[in-house]
């Protein structure tokens, strides 16, 4: 299948999910389900590329959509104007075929990976804070997933937020595209760089350290996926190829 | 001139920033960046100079915009044809009123570079003015999937000495050029604003989207360690 006939749900169209969603279009991939329910504000313009002051006030979703539809005609574009639930991102998981994590909210991270794990489809995380950013590839059944990693969303107000300790904005765009190049590969059936292995990225000092991430034999979401799977089912990767 | 209220919404993320103070994001006002090329690596790179307020954006690029340049994250379709710098400066504006941008000319007086073209002759020759007119300067390279991004800063080992692909055909931009272009906006932002904490000029390459750092080290020989730039 060519990406033409591939579809991604990018969850979060901000500092990650603009260059990721751009990524995505200008390769070619037929459906881009986007989700956010925010408005256009004028901080974002720093690290936002698909806003232009002309958006604040706007709703993210709708503005984004806009744009990535004037720059790629041939992109089939849904966007869905809501803030995430763990019942819709098992629903909308499951229309996809590449899931991009790009929420900055902990919470929300957590239930697209229980979305993904749930419904088999690859998903590729993303988080980006002061200097660092950080990428992972959950394979639904071959790597570990968040849940493998952290357990639990840390508690609120233990990690502070992208306002409070700040970002640089070329750090997010260089993390969503790895991002969107990172879905790109997948959706082509090829192996993810990410794939089993946590990437941080020290941009002061240029420096990255990959951690591994494996299936941890208590992690609640890898165990209920595992359990409800057919054996024999074929593997989300090889879905893609 | 102390940041406006808007300038200061506008750079609030990076604001808070440990060492990014308000003296920085002035410094940044400031800067005058010479950007050459505007296409699926340099397209990107510019946008986000603009949006974290690099004040002054000296355009550079002869090309007319063809089907391709939709990878640029600039150019709407229906405007194949046009000469790409206007385009690209069109979209600047569009994003952001707080940077100046224009075409490159002689005496635009530029603070750094930015190099991001699809040529090893080119990218060479533009690196090497850089160097001899003392600029701080960051060139960007895309070769399918791969890439490199090679930054230098003043005496650091030049371009030429760096580089592991300044020269061949380089195969055309993969999926991977948005973040090449990305990277080298970033390295180029924390070489203008001091905040760089490693070796003082570096590579990274990008095999499949996994940075892998090199320290550069200068050819025995190279002009570029017989005639430092003052």
């Amino acid at each position: 299948m060519s990406l033409a006939e591939k579809s991604a749900l990018v969850l979060g169209a901000g500092g990650l999910g603009s260059p990721a969603l751009l990524v995505l279009a200008s390769a070619g991939v037929g459906r881009l389900v986007l989700v956010d329910g925010r408005a256009v504000e004028a901080v974002d313009l720093s690290r936002q590329p698909l806003f232009g002051e002309a958006d604040v006030g706007e709703r993210r979703a709708v503005a984004a959509a806009r744009r990535l539809s004037g720059l790629f005609p041939a992109a089939r574009v849904e966007a869905l104007d809501r803030t995430l639930d763990a019942a819709s991102a098992a629903e909308w998981a499951r229309s996809a075929d590449v899931i991009v994590d790009a929420l900055d909210d902990f919470v929300e991270k957590f239930w697209a990976n229980d979305a993904a794990v749930g419904s088999g489809r690859p998903l590729v995380h993303g988080g980006v804070l002061r200097y660092t950013a950080q990428l992972l590839t959950v394979v639904p059944g071959a790597t570990g997933c968040l849940r493998c990693l952290f357990e639990e969303p840390p508690p609120p107000g233990s990690v502070p937020t992208c306002a409070e300790a700040g970002v640089l904005a070329p750090l997010a765009g260089f993390a969503g595209a790895l991002l969107g190049a990172e879905a790109v590969r997948i959706l082509r059936g090829e192996s993810g760089t990410y794939a089993g292995r946590l990437l941080f990225y020290e941009s002061r000092r240029a420096r990255p350290h990959t951690v591994p991430v494996r299936i941890r034999e208590t992690c609640p979401a890898c165990r209920a996926a595992s359990a409800a799977r057919p054996s024999g089912a074929a593997s989300p990767q090889s879905r893609n190829e | 001139m102390a940041l406006s209220q808007i300038e200061m919404e506008r750079y609030a993320r990076q604001l808070a920033l440990p060492g990014f103070v308000h003296m920085t994001q002035e410094f940044l006002r400031a800067a005058r960046v010479h950007v050459v090329g505007t296409g699926e690596v340099g397209g990107p790179a510019l946008l986000y100079l603009a949006a974290s307020g690099v004040g002054h954006l000296l355009v550079d690029d002869a090309f007319d915009l063809s089907r391709e340049d939709a990878a640029s994250w600039l150019y709407g379709a229906g405007k194949v044809g046009e000469p790409r710098i206007f385009a690209a400066m069109s979209a600047i504006r569009t994003a952001t009123s707080l940077a100046k941008v224009r075409p490159y000319a002689t005496g635009s007086n530029p603070s750094a570079a930015l190099i991001c073209v699809s040529s090893p002759a080119v990218a060479r020759e533009a690196a090497e003015q850089a160097r001899i007119a003392g600029l701080p300067h960051v060139v960007a390279f895309a070769n399918g999937e791969d890439g490199e991004v090679v930054s230098v800063p003043r005496g650091a080992p030049c371009y030429q000495c760096a580089s592991r692909l300044s020269t061949g055909t380089p195969a055309r931009p993969g999926a991977g050029a948005a973040a090449l272009g990305t990277l080298a906006a970033l390295e180029l932002l924390q070489l203008l604003a001091g905040v760089v904490d490693g070796p003082i000029g570096r590579r990274v390459d990008l095999p499949r989207g996994l940075p892998q750092l090199q320290r550069t080290t200068r050819v025995a020989g190279c002009a570029c360690g017989r005639s430092r730039a003052p």
